[in-house]
């Protein structure tokens, strides 16, 4: 059970920070700033992080970048980064022409 | 931890952070707002097409719906300091077949007889709204006051400004149970044994609600269906509006950052039989989805789909939700059942959430989707 | 819908040792590979590889490949290359993408070896053209013969970071420094000893604060770290560079076997499958082996690859218990002794003060990247006798032993334990042939003959630099830490079939040089 106050008060105000405007997700240019911020607006998992700000949702579905993100994430909540689940696995694995897909054989 | 608030609400989906930022705003901020999930949004909330459509909805639903596009969407972004991506350019509904005009003009009858602009178009104004479509398409009903949003912000801004406001989220807090004391509802425990308390409480847990709602004795005939969702890699600029098919073989459009987004389902779904808390794709759909977009949208035959993902829709038997109050058990208000079409109509349901809380007149009535409706028809 | 008795998903070290057991056994594996090539990056590895001989210990990484696809063919393995595997289903159902079309295949077994990538770090201006993978260094050098860069900085001292070091002077370039935000060199001393000597810098407990460049990387700025990785002020150091390589470790590319559902592990070492001992995960007939479920080298992938080749035959009713035992039994003590030493699993991130044999630690070695000259002299490889004969500077206890088989003469022994030290035994004859330092894969041996001539001494060491310099060539000597000490004259270059193109090249020193000069610069 995660307590959004308590956890809110646990990690207190984001303090700005020298090297906030790098980029961490290339693909979808979000900034490590942008990332500490929704960690204090309440997005704690990959999942909200993702879905709130687009890292890792580019054309490398985050194969760059779920590691830094993971890592600020978890600094930033006070916790190990094994502890946050990484993004979901989603087919397909790599970036695939609708055209290519679609001939998969399943209208014959 | 708070464990006491004025009003509880099982499910941090869309419907439970609008009615929490709507209770909240109007000063009602003793809220608590219990997520089964470790995050917010994960069911539903964030796995549809982010349609915000009057067009093809049932009678019951329609006043809500337009109360939402009209008074709602358009300065929800504003209003809630996060740009959700509302856009309202019009929903295509498209036909290939003189069966399927038959179909998409029936539907655009009821529609306006319901007092909704839904008119048929041919295909010559098709390809003026939309030159990207294949000349296949004979016709369309075309509504021009639908639109879409992006799902997965939406439902975080109505959280992050909710928590902003005071409400008190606790997320990975799956609920098992309602208990009443002395005669009301009163009592939530969650799968761990905690126990939260509130003078009135809102279900809106999707498909988990029956469940929950079994505990106090009340059964919401709905069922389960799993549907699936492609995305592609982010396409220049194409257009605006939302699009479906007469067949309804899939769905979508193009969200603001680029990527297109569409729903779309291989024909197996009614068979899906995986547990809830399953959401993997099946390796049929992704190819059955790009054969039916190319077969509209022959210029996105090169896009390349970076990801596929699936959802579970809590579907009613009569189609339209149950939103109300249960006389049987004072102090609890049902918000579940929405049948794959709650995201559009979510911040009208909010906002009626939060007067049903306070026990004020809704904006508009809403007394056919009561819980008490269901009878035998034979 | 087709079905195969197993599907293999990658066609590198661990993949197709996999398949080549399973169609030993009778199995007719498919291996699909999303690359043009098969051989994963086995064909990128220009260095020998350590171990023993039944680890192919001492054959150069793309060798192995060679023949792991000649044994591949002969036992008639599949290998469908440019088919993309895109998904793998609970059903062992994948789907593939080979040519324009997609298609969908079912295996009674899938084995999973589909590798790591590399993982990157953030610092300013590292979205910058001129940063790179160490991985990418080594595709661009190896495999298409163009070079990275002029100037190059690496990040990183693991093997990778090491290995593609030294790829980086063979290939003509110049590494202005290894850097690693550690204060210790993580990857094998005698990689970063033959780093070292060729004169290139070590900044442990450094990382980069920037690089440099408008357009592309013109420059990097580093500076020292303190204990919690803060910059410290002050300690900045700039270096004109136009390529930084990045090698700070490996991610398993497990993707696919998160998304069948596969029970996985967040480890420091990367999200991995849960796996029983002969790799299957916890979807019964769905298998890892290699990179994927655990980042070691690509020996170790080799043998568990056959680990689960020959289980998923036993699975599949193509042998025996018994067999299986059998065959996995060897197996296993193969892959338990590369597993031994002091890079050992179970000595990751410890700090290790002593020797197996009770010899203190090289503290030099981890700070500068080569062992100081004062301790050199305790380890048992370092001796002096009259006469040519090996001396090894080898410190770090590795699975490695081929130097004992080497030397015609038993001069060196490494005992049972192929983690031991190797030990010079000043009895026996030294006859110079040069076979121990040519069969070292970490070029850690040198022949030494102080008598070479009157006032002279000899030093011979292993050379992999092109143009072979030649005889009677005058150059410059450099010690450990790459420093010129004395002027040189090449006397000898050997080169022969059996070096496998470790050249010996043997330098005149004056004799007081013997245990300095150890690298030769024209």
């Amino acid at each position: 059970m995660i307590s959004v106050d308590d956890k809110l008060k646990e990690i207190g105000k984001y303090i700005p920070q020298p090297d906030d405007d790098m980029l961490v997700c290339r693909c979808e240019e979000v900034t490590k700033g942008e990332i500490r911020q929704a960690v204090h607006a309440g997005m704690f998992t990959i999942e909200e992080i993702r879905r709130f700000l687009r890292c890792g949702m580019g054309l490398c579905q985050g194969q760059t970048c779920g590691k830094l993100v993971k890592g600020i994430v978890a600094r930033e909540l006070k916790v190990s980064p094994a502890e946050l689940e990484p993004a979901v696995s989603r087919a397909p694995m790599r970036p695939m022409e609708m055209e290519i897909l679609g001939r998969d054989g399943g209208d014959k | 931890m708070k464990k006491a608030a004025d009003v509880i609400i099982i499910g941090g989906g869309i419907n439970g952070c609008a009615a929490a930022y709507y209770l909240a705003k109007r000063g009602v901020k003793d809220v608590i707002v219990l997520e089964a999930a470790k995050s917010i949004g994960h069911g539903g909330s964030s796995r549809n097409g982010g349609g915000v459509r009057q067009s093809g909805r049932d009678p019951r639903e329609l006043p809500y719906a337009m109360y939402a596009v009209k008074h709602m969407w358009p300065t929800l972004s504003e209003e809630l300091g996060v740009d959700v991506e509302y856009c309202q350019a019009g929903n295509l509904r498209l036909g290939k077949t003189e069966a399927h005009l038959e179909k998409l003009n029936r539907l655009a009858q009821n529609a306006r007889n319901a007092g909704v602009d839904v008119r048929m178009i041919d295909a010559k104004e098709v390809k003026e709204i939309n030159p990207y479509l294949s000349d296949e398409i004979i016709g369309a009903s075309w509504c021009p006051t639908d639109g879409h949003a992006n799902p997965m912000l939406t439902t975080l801004a109505y959280y992050k400004r909710a928590v902003e406001l005071g409400v008190s989220f606790v997320k990975d807090a799956p609920v098992k149970a309602i208990q009443k004391v002395k005669g009301k509802a009163r009592k939530v425990i969650t799968a761990d044994g905690t126990v939260f308390e509130g003078e009135t409480m809102i279900l809106a847990a999707g498909y988990e609600s029956r469940e929950i709602a079994r505990t106090v004795g009340i059964d919401i005939p709905m069922t389960r269906y799993f549907e699936e969702a492609l995305v592609t890699e982010m396409q220049p600029p194409m257009f605006d509006q939302m699009l479906g098919t007469a067949d309804a073989d899939f769905y979508g459009h193009q969200a603001k950052h680029g990527s297109f987004v569409f729903g779309s389902e291989c024909g197996l779904e009614e068979a899906a039989d995986m547990p809830l808390t399953d959401t993997r794709t099946s390796s049929l759909t992704m190819s059955a989805g790009c054969r039916a977009i190319m077969g509209y949208i022959p210029a996105l035959k090169d896009a390349k789909i970076v990801r596929s993902w699936g959802g579970w829709l809590d579907m009613c038997i009569d189609e339209v939700p149950v939103i109300s109050p249960v006389e049987e058990v004072p102090g609890l208000i049902l918000a579940c059942a929405f049948t794959g079409h709650g995201f559009g109509t979510a911040p009208s349901v909010g906002l009626m959430l939060s007067q049903m809380v306070v026990g004020e007149e809704t904006v508009v009535d809403i007394s056919a989707l009561r819980y008490n409706r269901f009878k035998a028809d034979r | 819908m087709k079905r195969y008795d197993l599907i293999v998903i990658g066609a590198g070290p661990a993949g197709l040792s996999a398949a080549i057991e399973a169609a030993k056994c009778g199995m007719k594996p498919v291996v699909f590979d999303e690359n043009a090539k098969p051989g994963g990056q086995l064909f990128k590895q220009i260095h020998k590889f350590f171990g023993s001989k039944e680890h192919r210990a001492k054959i150069r990484g793309f060798k192995i490949g060679d023949d792991l696809l000649k044994e591949a063919e002969e036992y008639g393995v599949e290998v469908v290359l440019n088919a993309t595997v895109i998904g793998l289903y609970p059903e062992k159902e994948v789907t593939v993408k080979i040519g324009d079309e997609v298609k969908h295949f079912k295996g009674d077994a899938i084995l999973a070896a589909t590798g790591a990538s590399e993982n990157m770090v953030t610092f300013k201006g590292w979205t910058k053209p001129g940063v790179i993978g160490a991985g990418a260094a080594q595709t661009m050098m190896n495999l298409h013969h163009v070079m990275p860069g002029q100037r190059v900085l690496m990040l990183g001292t693991g093997n990778v970071g090491l290995v593609v070091s030294y790829q980086l002077l063979q290939a003509g370039c110049e590494v202005a420094a290894l850097v690693d935000a550690a204060p210790r060199v993580g990857g094998y001393g005698v990689h970063a000893s033959k780093v070292s000597r060729c004169g290139v810098p070590f900044y442990l407990s450094h990382t980069i604060m920037e690089a440099e460049g408008d357009e592309y990387v013109t420059g990097v700025t580093i500076a020292e770290v303190d204990d919690k990785f803060q910059f410290i002020p002050g300690t900045e150091k700039h270096f004109d560079v136009d390529t930084i390589c990045v090698a700070v470790g490996l991610s398993p590319m497990s993707q696919l076997l998160a998304q069948a559902g596969c029970k996985m592990l967040d480890t420091p070492g990367g999200y991995i499958p849960e796996c029983d001992e002969f790799g299957q995960t916890s979807i019964d007939g769905i298998f890892a082996a290699g990179d994927v479920s655990s980042i070691e080298e690509a020996s170790s992938a080799m043998i568990e690859g056959r680990i689960a080749g020959v289980s998923i035959a036993a699975a599949a009713g193509y042998l025996t218990e018994e067999e299986r035992k059998e065959q996995c039994g060897a197996l296993e003590s193969a892959l338990g002794s590369l597993r031994k030493g002091m890079f050992a699993p179970e000595n990751r991130g410890k700090i290790l003060k002593e020797t197996e044999e009770g010899i203190e630690i090289s503290t030099n070695l981890l700070a500068k990247g080569y062992v100081a000259e004062d301790e050199i002299t305790r380890y048992p490889g370092f001796v002096k006798k009259a006469g040519v004969h090996p001396v090894m500077e080898c410190t770090q206890n590795i699975p490695c032993n081929p130097c004992q088989d080497a030397c015609p003469k038993g001069c060196i022994t490494i005992g049972e334990n192929i983690t031991s030290l190797p030990v010079v035994d000043v009895e026996k004859d030294c006859i110079g042939c040069g076979m121990c330092v040519a069969s070292c894969s970490g070029q850690a041996i040198f022949l030494i003959d102080e008598e070479y001539e009157e006032g002279y001494a000899s030093v011979t060491m292993p050379y992999e630099f092109l143009p072979l310099p030649e005889k009677g060539d005058t150059g410059t000597a450099l010690d450990r830490s790459g420093k010129e000490v004395c002027l040189a004259e090449v006397v000898s270059v050997k080169s022969a079939k059996a070096f496998d193109h470790t050249n010996l090249l043997t330098i005149k020193v004056p004799k007081d040089m013997a245990d300095k000069a150890r690298f030769f610069q024209r």
